[in-house]
C-alpha cells in the first residue's frame, strides 16, 4: 500500500452557498469520509485551509497569498492508503470536491522518513 | 475524528434562523445586516470544519459559540462593540447578558420576535415575507426569488429597503409587548398564510421548494401557538388549516407537477397523520367570542377532508362557510369560490346565475380563475362555445404550467366535441 496526498482545489467563490446547499454537501462529504474510512482508505482526514495566507519569497519578500484573483485556491487537503495510483483516482472520482467543479491533486508520498 | 453523527433536514437553514433571531435580539436591529454575515460565514466555517472532521457532538452548541465569537470580533472591528457593552454596562453586568444565556427555551422565543419584527407594518407584505424567508426559514436570495416567482434582483431590492426601514422604525426585538402583539399579531399571521399558500398554490413548478415553503410556514405557525402570549383562537384555526391542506399536498400534485382535481385525487394518498393534527389544532381553536378567517376557511377544508368520499361532500354547508367567510371578509375570491360550490349543489345553472351576479366586479374579467370556472361551469352545462371561448382565455392569462395543462385539457375534450377552434388564436 501507498500513500497519496489528496490537495483539494476550487474556484473561488463568487456567491456563497445557501444553507441548504452547504448542508447539501456537507452529508457528502461525510459520505464519502465514512465510506472510505471503512475500508482503510483514508489515513488522516487532513484539514480545511483557510483562504488567504502568505507567500516569503527569497531577498526579503513576503507577499499576501494566494490571491483572491487566482483562478483556483487550495482549500483543503487529506491522507490516502491506496494500492496504486488506479485506487487513488477512483477514491478520488468519488469525491464531492470533483463532484462540484473543484478537482483532486494526487500525489504520490516519498517515504523518505 | 469523525464521527457518524447525521443532521437533521435543513439543519443549517433553521440554525441560521435560529442564530439571526438571537443575535439581533442581544445585538440590536440596526446590526442585522452584520449578524447575517456573520451566521453566513459562521456556517461556511461548520461545512469546511465538518467535512474534515466530521458533524461534532453538539452541532448547535459548535455553531452558537463560533457565531458568538466572530460577531463580538466583526463589531470590534468597526467599531460597533463599544456602543453595545456600554448600553449592556447600563443594565449592570458585564458581559452580554443574552449572549450569555442561551437554552432551548430561549430559542423559540428569539424567533418569535423575530417574526414580530418581519411584520413591522411600515413594510409592504411581501417584503414582509421576503424578510421572513431570508431572517428566519434561512433561505437565500435565489431560494426566495424560485419561490415567489420574481428575480434575484427584486429580492435583494426588497430585502435591502426592509432592513433600512426596520434600523429607522427603533423598534426592538425585546419590545415585543402585549400592545405590539396586538397591533401586528394578524399581520403575522397573514404572512404566515402567504407563505403557505405560496407553497400550495404557487404557480412555480420547483415541487420541493414549494413543498419546504409548506413546512416553513407550519413552523412558523407552530411558534406563534407553542406561546401563551400569542397562542389565540384564530392561530390555531390557522395551523388547523395548513395541516388539512398539507395532507393532500402528496395526493394534490403528480410527480411531474400537474395538479389533480379534488374529485380524482387519491384519498388514501392523504396524509393520515396531518389530518388529525387538523382536526386536533381545529378543536384546539374553538373557543372564544372572535371566528377568524382561518376558523371558516379550515371549517371548509375539513368537509371535504374529513369526508368518507367526494359524492359524500355536503356542498350546502359549504355554501353556509362560504356565506360567514363572505361577511368577515368580503371579496370576489371569495364570492367566485361560493359559486363553485353552488354549481356543485344544484347544478352549473345555478352556479352560472351566481357568476352572472358578480359579472359587474371588472376587476375578476382578467383573472385566469374566473374565466376557468365560467368555462367550465359552461362545458359542464353543455354551452360548448361559452365554454371554449372562457376556457381559452384563462388558457392565455395562467401563469402556473400545471394548471395550464388542466384547462388545455379540458380543452382538447371541448374542441373534439366542437367547432369552437375560432376562440383558439
Amino acid at each position: 500500500m501507498t500513500k497519496y496526498l489528496f490537495i483539494y482545489r476550487s474556484e473561488p467563490m463568487t456567491t456563497p452557498p445557501s444553507p441548504e446547499e452547504m448542508q447539501a454537501s456537507l452529508k457528502h462529504w461525510n459520505d464519502w469520509a465514512a465510506k472510505f474510512k471503512a475500508t482503510g482508505n483514508i489515513v488522516d482526514e487532513g484539514d480545511g485551509l483557510k483562504p488567504c495566507g502568505k507567500v516569503v519569497k527569497g531577498g526579503g519578500i513576503v507577499t499576501d497569498g494566494p490571491f483572491m484573483e487566482a483562478k483556483e485556491v487550495c482549500g483543503g487537503f487529506s491522507i490516502i492508503l491506496a494500492k496504486d495510483y488506479a485506487e487513488a483516482v477512483k477514491i478520488a472520482q468519488a469525491c464531492p470536491m470533483v463532484q462540484f467543479g473543484g478537482n483532486v491533486e494526487i500525489r504520490e508520498m516519498a517515504g523518505y522518513v | 475524528m469523525a464521527n457518524t453523527h447525521q443532521l437533521v433536514d435543513h439543519f443549517f437553514r433553521h440554525e441560521y434562523g435560529r442564530l439571526v433571531s438571537h443575535l439581533t435580539r442581544a445585538l440590536g436591529v440596526r446590526n442585522l445586516d452584520l449578524v447575517e454575515d456573520v451566521v453566513q460565514t459562521s456556517l461556511m466555517q461548520a461545512l469546511q470544519s465538518w467535512s474534515h472532521k466530521g458533524i461534532p457532538e453538539d452541532p448547535t452548541g459548535w455553531l452558537f459559540r463560533v457565531a458568538k465569537n466572530r460577531a463580538i470580533d466583526s463589531l470590534r472591528r468597526s467599531n460597533r462593540w463599544d456602543s453595545i457593552s456600554r448600553s449592556v454596562a447600563q443594565r449592570k453586568s458585564n458581559d452580554l447578558p443574552v449572549l450569555e444565556d442561551l437554552s432551548d427555551q430561549q430559542f423559540p422565543d428569539d424567533q418569535l420576535r423575530m417574526l414580530f419584527l418581519c411584520c413591522c407594518d411600515e413594510l409592504p407584505v411581501e417584503s414582509q415575507v421576503a424578510l421572513a424567508l431570508k431572517t428566519l426559514c434561512g433561505f437565500d436570495t435565489a431560494e426566495i426569488a424560485r419561490a415567489l416567482l420574481t428575480s434575484e434582483a427584486n429580492i435583494q431590492k426588497r430585502l435591502f429597503r426592509a432592513r433600512e426601514r426596520l434600523k429607522e422604525s427603533k423598534w426592538e426585538l425585546s419590545d415585543l409587548d402585549r400592545a405590539t402583539i396586538q397591533k401586528r399579531i394578524e399581520a403575522v399571521r397573514t404572512v404566515i398564510y402567504l407563505l403557505f399558500n405560496e407553497g400550495y398554490h404557487s404557480a412555480s413548478s420547483d415541487r420541493l421548494i414549494r413543498k419546504d415553503l409548506c413546512e416553513e410556514a407550519i413552523r412558523l405557525g407552530l411558534l406563534l401557538c407553542d406561546n401563551p402570549d400569542t397562542n389565540e383562537p384564530a392561530s390555531q384555526a390557522l395551523m388547523s388549516l395548513m395541516y388539512y391542506h398539507a395532507a393532500r399536498f402528496e395526493a394534490r400534485t403528480q410527480e411531474n407537477g400537474e395538479i389533480f382535481l379534488l374529485e380524482d385525487q387519491d384519498r388514501n394518498l392523504w396524509d393520515q397523520r396531518l389530518l388529525r393534527e387538523g382536526l386536533h389544532w381545529m378543536v384546539q381553536s374553538a373557543r372564544g367570542e372572535s371566528l377568524s378567517r382561518y376558523h371558516l376557511e379550515g371549517a371548509i377544508v375539513a368537509e371535504h377532508c374529513l369526508c368518507s368520499s367526494f359524492q359524500a361532500i355536503n356542498w350546502g354547508r359549504i355554501v353556509e362557510l362560504y356565506d360567514l367567510l363572505v361577511g368577515i371578509l368580503p371579496g370576489p375570491i371569495h364570492l367566485l369560490n361560493r359559486a363553485v360550490a353552488v354549481a356543485r349543489w344544484k347544478g352549473p345553472d345555478a352556479g352560472l346565475q351566481e357568476l352572472a351576479r358578480l359579472d359587474s366586479d371588472k376587476s375578476l374579467r382578467n383573472y385566469y380563475l374566473w374565466n376557468a370556472v365560467l368555462g367550465e361551469l359552461n362545458r359542464q352545462a353543455g354551452n360548448l362555445s361559452e365554454a371554449g371561448h372562457y376556457l381559452s382565455l384563462a388558457f392565455e392569462q395562467c401563469p402556473s404550467i400545471a394548471e395550464r395543462k388542466l384547462i388545455s385539457s379540458r380543452l382538447d375534450g371541448i374542441l373534439d366535441n366542437s367547432r369552437v377552434g375560432i376562440f383558439l388564436k
